[in-house]
């Protein structure tokens, strides 16, 4: 997990190649300069050898009557690398002090690579003029070797340096060009998670800008949400704790009302009926919140006007008892895309609010029509209507006109344009010409038309 | 003792106003900012309870604009802001008392006495002058220690006349303070009460200033 982890980080994705990258350069250097060197170093010693080995037997040439062995000193102390041999018809006549006895090459003329007592040499062997000279010079492998070390290391000493050294240098240039990702992760780390204000963060990477932008554009629409939350619930709680508030005070009334029957029915009837708001509230409470959760479920074909049909005659009583006409226009079938049960949410609040929001003897006009094409609901009503300052605040979560005696909360109207929204339906408030009131008309595009 | 209720709900106005009238005090009941501003002002109420969202004019301006004009009367903001912000501003705008949403109704009238009592530098609940005593939330009046009972107007009228004690009360300051909308009063109401309230407690109770009015003489013995 850990190790895994190790390699996710941008610190070894840089780090690795880049080291590895330069162990193979490193290597390919060494190895180069191993074989060219060599192959020089070969080519230039063997030369060498063939040029000791001629000037031998010109030399021999010259003393060709001597007698017995002689032993060349040794005058350097490189001698006992090198040796050699002069035969003269097959007799030892002339040697270095560490030469042995015989020949050292068995392999005849030219270069080759003899093993003496245990050690490498490398051998040139040549004839004289006359061939009954023959010469043998040697040269220890090993002194190759050596030189060919000694500019081996020049070239790998310093590379074996510098790499370790870019290592440590990589390791800390990543280490402190990472540093405002370090701290962005602590600063997000740390954020308690109300915490909304944009971050700030020091000397920050153009890399890292939009990132960062990115985060604090993310927290700023999370403040709104949050913030729009915290508005409704603390209207949603202004809301409900009025109906509670007035059920309370009418269930102390009554309790204290004693011998005053009349007065203790009607506490308590109005206790019942704070219930019933209280009820309907958090109902519309829940049908708000299941359509901001789950939006869209599968859309069928409904006809709006048997819906609207049936939706009216629900709420018709409520009209009539308030002396209110109601009248319908809604008699061609007229097909729309969407959820029967949105749909009725939609209307029924449509004519719930015109009811609620109209005087008694008002008219209330509820129409379906087919405008090129288009499905269109309308609403009106001849009641007051709403002036500029309100229609711009419909839609505000339990905004309703104040001082009406209705027991309205707001909620209605919060529905219905949700509802719109997900039957991709266009809404309209306006002033009715028809009937004074507001008109409320609700448009289905063709494409939205089943 | 005269309130002035401000509340557009009307279910909850309703409620309030039958249960604090249940509690011996006489309600107005006002349903927007503007006509709670009026009538704040008019000074015929011991205290106001009035809830911030009302139509016309919010709550908050209507404290505001009170304070502004000078008028002192006490204002108990009933509301169902609870927000600490909204409450601090409530107060510092001069509310005398915040409360929320839903309330106790008992805890309203002893909120609503406390607030009156304390527009009249009155420490206590119970109220003291000479033998007589006054406890304003049992409603009870007694002489020398024993109890005496007077009608709701005998008990609302002293009561005004204790809280105000040392000042002159005239006869239509009274009758503003004791009987709310809607009731009809006789020219002479004011002066059959004193007298009986005269007659059950100390005949040298409430002095008649003439050409004034009548007052109760401010308590001696440290209250």
């Amino acid at each position: 997990m850990k190790a895994s982890r190790r390699l996710k980080s941008l610190q070894s994705r840089l780090l690795v190649p880049l080291l590895a990258l330069l162990t193979a350069v490193w290597l390919a250097t060494v190895l180069l300069t191993w074989f060219d060197v060599q192959h020089e170093l070969d080519e230039l010693l063997d030369g060498h050898l063939a040029q000791a080995a001629a000037l031998l037997v010109m030399q021999q040439a010259g003393e060709s009557d001597h007698d017995g062995v002689e032993d060349s000193p040794s005058l350097h102390k490189y001698a006992p690398r090198v040796m050699f041999q002069v035969f003269h018809e097959g007799r030892l006549v002339l040697r270095s002090a560490n030469a042995g006895a015989t020949p050292m090459s068995s392999h005849g003329l030219g270069f080759a690579t003899e093993r003496l007592d245990g050690k490498l040499w490398r051998v040139f062997a040549t004839r004289g003029a006359e061939s009954d000279v023959q010469v043998y010079v040697g040269e220890l492998n090993e002194s190759r070797d050596a030189i060919l070390m000694a500019v081996l290391q020049g070239v790998m000493w310093p590379l074996a340096f510098a790499l370790p050294l870019l290592a440590l240098v990589g390791w800390w240039t990543v280490q402190k060009g990472l540093a405002p990702l370090r701290q962005l992760s602590q600063l997000l780390g740390q954020r308690r998670p109300q915490a909304l204000e944009p971050l700030q963060i020091d000397r920050l990477p153009s890399e890292m800008e939009p990132v960062v932008q990115a985060l604090n554009a993310l927290f700023d629409r999370i403040e709104h949400m949050v913030a729009a939350e915290r508005r409704f619930t603390a209207d949603a709680a202004h809301e409900l704790r009025t109906p509670i508030a007035a059920i309370r005070a009418q269930a102390q009334v009554a309790m204290g009302a004693g011998d005053d029957l009349a007065q203790r029915e009607h506490a308590l009837q109005a206790t019942l009926a704070g219930c019933d708001r209280a009820t309907r509230l958090v109902e519309q409470l829940l049908t708000l919140a299941r359509l901001e959760e789950a939006p869209v479920s599968s859309l069928t074909s409904v006809d709006l006007s048997t819906l609207v049909r049936r939706v009216a005659a629900d709420l018709a009583p409520t009209a009539l008892a308030r002396q209110q006409s109601i009248e319908l226009d809604a008699t061609k079938p007229c097909a729309v895309l969407g959820a029967e049960m949105l749909v009725a949410v939609m209307v029924r609040n449509l004519i719930d609010n015109a009811i609620r929001y109209s005087p008694d003897q008002a008219r209330i006009w509820v129409s379906v029509q087919n405008e090129s094409g288009q499905t269109v609901l309308r609403v009106q009503d001849s009641g007051p209507g709403m002036t500029e300052a309100e229609l711009a605040r419909l839609g505000e979560r339990f905004f309703r006109v104040l001082g009406t005696e209705q027991t309205g909360n707001g909620l209605g109207w919060s529905i219905v344009t949700r509802i719109a929204a997900v039957l991709n339906a266009a809404i309209e408030v306006k002033r009715s010409e028809m009937l004074g009131g507001l008109a409320v008309t609700v448009r289905w595009p063709i494409s939205a038309q089943a | 003792m005269r309130i002035l209720l401000a509340e557009d709900d009307a279910m909850l106005g309703d409620g309030l106003r039958a249960g604090l009238r249940q509690l011996g005090f006489q309600v107005d009941w006002v349903r927007d900012g503007a006509a709670a501003e009026r009538e704040i002002a008019s000074g015929d109420y011991a205290a106001a309870v009035l809830d911030l969202g009302l139509p016309v004019k919010d709550g908050i301006d209507v404290l505001q604009s009170l304070r502004a004009r000078k008028i002192a009367t006490p204002v108990l903001v009933l509301t169902a802001r609870d927000a600490v912000p909204d409450r601090i501003r409530g107060l510092d705008l001069g509310a005398d008392d915040y409360v929320i949403k839903p309330v106790d109704l008992h805890e309203l009238g002893a909120r609503l006495r406390s607030l009156a009592r304390r527009a009249h530098g009155q420490l206590q609940d119970v109220l003291r002058c000479g033998a007589v005593s006054l406890d304003a939330s049992a409603r009870q009046v007694t002489l020398h220690g024993e109890v005496v009972l007077l009608s709701t107007r005998e008990f609302d009228l002293l009561y005004a006349l204790m809280l105000s004690a040392g000042r002159v009360m005239s006869r239509e300051q009274l009758e503003q303070k004791l009987y709310s909308w809607g009731y009809e009063v006789d020219s002479n109401a004011i002066e059959v009460h004193i007298h009986h309230l005269r007659r059950k407690l100390q005949p040298d109770l409430i002095q008649t200033v003439r050409g004034i009015g009548y007052t109760v003489a401010r308590s001696k013995d440290p209250a």
